[in-house]
């Protein structure tokens, strides 16, 4: 959910780099990871993406790629380390509840690529 | 050109987050968020669970959070303790509070007057459990009304939590509902959780809840 607030977020984040690092150019890509855990919906991010950027010249072409971070725990009972689908925390191998959560957490701006 | 800049996307909110955490460290105090859907009794259980805190000499204050409305406050303030409303917005504001709005609502409080302030968040079970408030520990507030099914449907909510509350167990009489099975699929979400069956009408389980809370005021 609020997939807008995290769109302008992303925005906001690159044009402060750009900022800092006195960039000039269109910005072509911006790579952005979400842990499975942030359940963000690829549409509704891309529908605030282009709201958020389409009144800006440095931004309106730029292409927001989204990837996924699975979901991996650590069982504290058997070391068995798996991705889970689904939100169900419990080992598959011993049903331990004592699931450690490696990645899957994570929502950030990876990079980008500018002209 | 690529430009490498692996910024996470909520590290407004992470940090200020972060930075409540250490004033409520250094001035003592423990935060606990709880959560619910709307009508699970959140009010109604500070409302019991509160003067049995003050029993044991524990000064309270509360953080309540609603989009619009003074009615929630207006009733924590019957109980004699500092409470600060915030009203997102009066015509459908946010759906959660974050910690930009938390942080400010903490000088409402006087750290050498205050032990252990509750945050009422918003009646909503999705959005509150995706941002920090920069609580010490969360506590979802479920009722016999809702549906064994809950846990599963909002995972993420039920995940973020220490403590469930299961209220309303006096009109279990009345109802077709398996609180076994509620139990079952909190544990499948968040194995850790510390679960308690109460009642904010009659009273009954309060006392668990009370003895929690202060356990937790006392590790912390």
């Amino acid at each position: 959910m609020h997939e807008l607030t995290i769109a302008q977020n992303i925005v906001n984040i690159v044009q402060e780099e750009i900022a800092r690092q006195n960039l000039l150019g269109k910005v072509k890509l911006i790579r952005f990871k979400a842990g499975k855990m942030n359940a963000i919906i690829p549409e509704s991010l891309q529908f605030g993406f282009a709201a958020t950027t389409k009144d800006s010249a440095a931004m309106r072409d730029a292409v927001l790629e989204i990837e996924e971070i699975p979901l991996k725990v650590r069982c504290g009972s058997c070391r068995r380390e798996e991705i889970i689908d689904e939100p169900q925390f419990i080992c598959s191998q011993c049903g331990s509840g004592d699931l450690e959560i490696l990645s899957g957490k994570e929502m950030f701006v990876d990079n980008f690529e500018i002209e | 050109m690529k430009i490498q800049v692996v910024r996470n996307v909520l590290e407004a909110n992470d940090r200020l987050a972060g930075e409540i955490r250490k004033r409520n460290a250094k001035s003592g105090i423990l935060l606990l968020n709880i959560m619910s859907s709307p009508g699970s009794g959140k009010t109604s259980l500070l409302e019991k669970l509160i003067p049995l805190l003050q029993e044991d000499g524990l000064r309270i204050g509360v953080i309540e959070g609603d989009i619009t409305t003074m009615c929630d406050a207006e009733r924590i303030a019957k109980l004699d303790i500092p409470v600060s409303q915030i009203n997102t917005e009066p015509f459908g504001g946010d759906c959660h509070l974050g910690s930009e709005v938390i942080m400010p609502a903490l000088d409402h409080f006087d750290p050498k007057e205050t032990d252990l302030i509750f945050i009422e968040n918003v009646g909503n079970l999705v959005c509150p459990a995706e941002f920090d408030t920069g609580a010490n520990a969360n506590i979802v507030v479920i009722s016999t009304t809702e549906g064994e099914d809950k846990p599963l449907k909002y995972p993420l909510m039920f995940r973020t939590c220490r403590l469930a509350v299961i209220n309303k167990v006096d009109l279990l009489p009345h109802l077709d509902f398996n609180i076994d099975e509620l139990e079952q699929n909190i544990r499948r979400i968040q194995p850790h959780m510390d679960i308690f069956r109460v009642s904010a009408r009659t009273g009954e389980g309060i006392a668990a809840v009370r003895d929690w809370v202060e356990k937790m005021h006392i590790k912390a």
